[in-house]
């Protein structure tokens, strides 16, 4: 298939960080973790660190309030923040033209949790609760109406790597000539079906998620949305390549050589026709989880003969589960749309951690240092890469960058 | 517009189980009375641990994709999965339990990912390609389809398995349901080539204009079997203004 400039023309973000690109920038490279707070209400008996959305959420349309709910409010934040692009491209090319490809992992769950304890409690489901809130497509339902997108409209729902294959899905419609623009990405919001599942799975955290560290002992959740408007235009930031993989080896674990891991960052590479020493920056998966950790480091080393500058920002915003991947993918947008004209200095965002590193882990390089983050001198074109892996062994890495002639 | 090879499918509803019995399919094509009976497809193939971990919805979509795709192909195939619900049984149960404040079982958390079939298929065929998984509300099957065409266009010429499916919903939430439906499972395998053993051609579109009939009675992958064994011309589904439309390659 032949394949043409995808551009990242336009990006909208609400998490940790907060709910605007001129919050959210600063706070990145600074390693801001006041976004990380506790609380007692998501799993019974037990107080967490969670990574809130910070900052108000805004209210849903009147028209559209069968699809009420906490995930939605997010996607309604992400996209009010790129609304002049995507009426611009609905101008220019047809609604008809304009797709929408935005996943997540959660839904509206936190509104069908409190649905089912009034039922539990009077034996009847609350009357505000609808399917539409509930079900993975409601999400790509809202957008499309809250955007007048009438081009195809999926939500792609693959746990933690939701977010970066919903990008690549995308590309393909572009690609293909089935739109022109597509709005892309992910959303996730906190709930306790997801805190007590990992709790139960006890792969949670004691503290702020900690990774790469000896002392690592789980993840931070937290919450967020990012969504992107891709073109096929030329110019800006360009989403590169992308690889995809399954683990084939369990549910819940990952391989414990990052068998997938690897295959999916290869992929990508050659995706983008890209070898491993032209990527400048790596956004870890880096959840905190011993497995997590242990594994894609291995595979990271494997991929990357000369060590690449890495950080994980979960513990700034918390794994936002299917977010993540789009969000991450967004951080690396932020670093390089914060480039000044003709400037060639990447200020990278740090990985932020106890500093006790894993002498069991290969040896990979972390972007570490504390203030007004880590400024890297970069010479040509520059491409940066995400990393995401999921439930049921699935793997993507995406690479974003400058177009290269 | 694609041009694109169906060559091979299988489909259970309930008294059809058997994923490859096309000629059960053939009558009821010719005769679409309603489907009643037991939806307990085979799944022996599976090894018993993971056997053991299916739910209703994993049984239906993994005999469907065992049953369709060759064992020359496993572990080489590109896979979509769809589903408007995906394994809604399990996230109601574990909604009950949350409602409770008892313990979630993990086994149940990392089994009720939209992905849950996806992984299921990956592990058991020990397929390493990529697997996507997706929903849209009651354009489901038109959007897992088209996904199927996107990765058949990057797969290198290996075939793309789609894999579709959902069960009935359970009684707390059966009357918010817009689309009743039996439970149900199809897979295609679609190729960019005919195969030897037969197969035939379909052009595929996503056009602007009229969707899917609203008067269609049977969920629209069901329709699509349904248009298929028939030999009719063209099938239009979608929600208006999106018309994806199927033509017979003669």
């Amino acid at each position: 298939m032949s394949r043409g400039p995808c551009r990242l023309v336009a990006l909208g973000m609400h998490h940790a960080l907060g709910s605007s690109l001129e919050e959210i920038g600063p706070r990145l490279v600074a390693g801001d973790q006041d976004g990380v707070v506790q609380r007692d209400d998501l799993v019974p008996g037990a107080t967490g660190f969670y990574a809130q959305a910070r900052g108000a959420l805004p209210p849903l349309p009147e028209a559209l309030s069968e699809y009420a709910c906490r995930n939605n409010q997010l996607a309604e934040s992400a996209l009010g923040q790129i609304r002049g692009p995507i009426d611009a491209a609905i101008e220019r090319f047809g609604a008809h033209r304009v797709g929408v490809v935005v996943g997540s992992s959660t839904s509206g769950f936190s509104e069908a949790e409190d649905a089912f304890r009034e039922r539990h409690v009077s034996g009847a489901l609350s009357p505000t609760f609808s399917l539409a809130q509930l079900e993975f497509g409601g999400l790509c339902d809202y957008v499309a109406r809250a955007s007048g997108a009438q081009g195809p409209r999926q939500s792609p729902s693959t746990a933690c790597s939701t977010g970066a294959k919903a990008l690549l899905s995308a590309r393909s419609l572009l690609d293909l000539g089935f739109c022109d623009a597509v709005i892309a990405g992910a959303v996730d919001s906190l709930c306790r079906l997801t805190a007590n599942g990992f709790a139960a799975l006890h792969a949670v955290s004691a503290g702020i998620t900690n990774p790469m560290s000896a002392n690592r002992d789980g993840l931070t959740l937290g919450e967020g949305a990012a969504l992107f408007l891709l073109t096929r235009e030329e110019g800006g930031v360009q989403l590169l390549g992308g690889g995809e993989s399954s683990d084939a080896h369990h549910m819940s674990a990952p391989h414990p050589e990052g068998r997938g891991a690897e295959q999916c960052m290869r992929a990508a590479l050659a995706d983008a026709g890209l070898d491993a020493e032209d990527i400048a920056y790596l956004n870890l998966h880096g959840t905190g989880t011993p497995q997590n950790d242990a594994m894609e480091s291995a595979a990271v080393a494997r991929v990357f003969e000369q060590p690449v500058p890495c950080s994980s920002t979960k513990p700034l915003v918390g794994h936002t589960l299917g977010a993540s991947g789009a969000i991450e993918a967004g951080f690396c947008w932020l670093v390089l749309a914060r480039r000044a004209d003709g400037d060639r200095r990447l200020v990278l965002p740090p990985h932020r951690y106890d500093g006790e590193r894993d002498p069991a882990l290969p040896a990979i390089e972390l972007v570490e240092s504390s203030g007004d983050g880590f400024a890297l001198d970069v010479r040509g074109p520059v491409a940066l890469m995400s990393n995401s892996f999921g439930f049921g062994g699935s793997n993507c890495a995406l690479i974003l960058g400058d177009a290269r002639s | 517009m694609t041009e694109l090879w169906l060559q091979g499918w299988a489909a259970v509803a309930p008294g059809i189980d058997v994923a490859s019995d096309h000629a059960a399919w053939q009558a009821w094509a010719a005769d679409p009375r309603p489907l009643r009976g037991e939806t307990r497809p085979d799944v022996k193939f599976l090894p018993a641990m993971q056997r053991r971990r299916c739910d209703g919805l994993s049984r239906m979509m993994l005999a469907v994709a065992n049953a369709c795709c060759p064992e020359s192909l496993r572990g080489d195939a590109l896979s979509v999965f769809a589903s408007r619900h995906g394994s809604f049984d399990t996230t109601v149960s574990m909604l009950e339990t949350l409602a409770k404040d008892e313990p979630l079982s993990p086994t149940q958390f990392s089994h009720s990912v939209h992905n849950t079939q996806a992984g299921l298929f990956s592990i058991w065929a020990n397929d390493q390609q990529l697997a996507q998984s997706l929903a849209s509300r009651n354009e489901t099957f038109e959007h897992g389809f088209l996904e199927a065409v996107c990765l058949l266009a990057r797969s290198g010429g290996r075939p793309v398995l789609f894999v579709t499916g959902d069960e009935a919903l359970p009684e707390p939430v059966a009357h918010l349901s817009d689309d009743p439906h039996p439970p149900y499972a199809v897979g295609l395998l679609l190729g960019s080539q005919p195969v030897e053993t037969g197969g035939a051609g379909i052009r595929f579109d996503l056009e602007t204009g009229q969707g899917a009939d609203p008067q269609l009675a049977w969920p629209r992958a069901l329709e699509f079997v349904r248009w298929w064994l028939a030999k009719d011309e063209c099938l239009a589904l979608g929600d208006s203004p999106r018309r994806f439309s199927f033509r017979r390659q003669s």
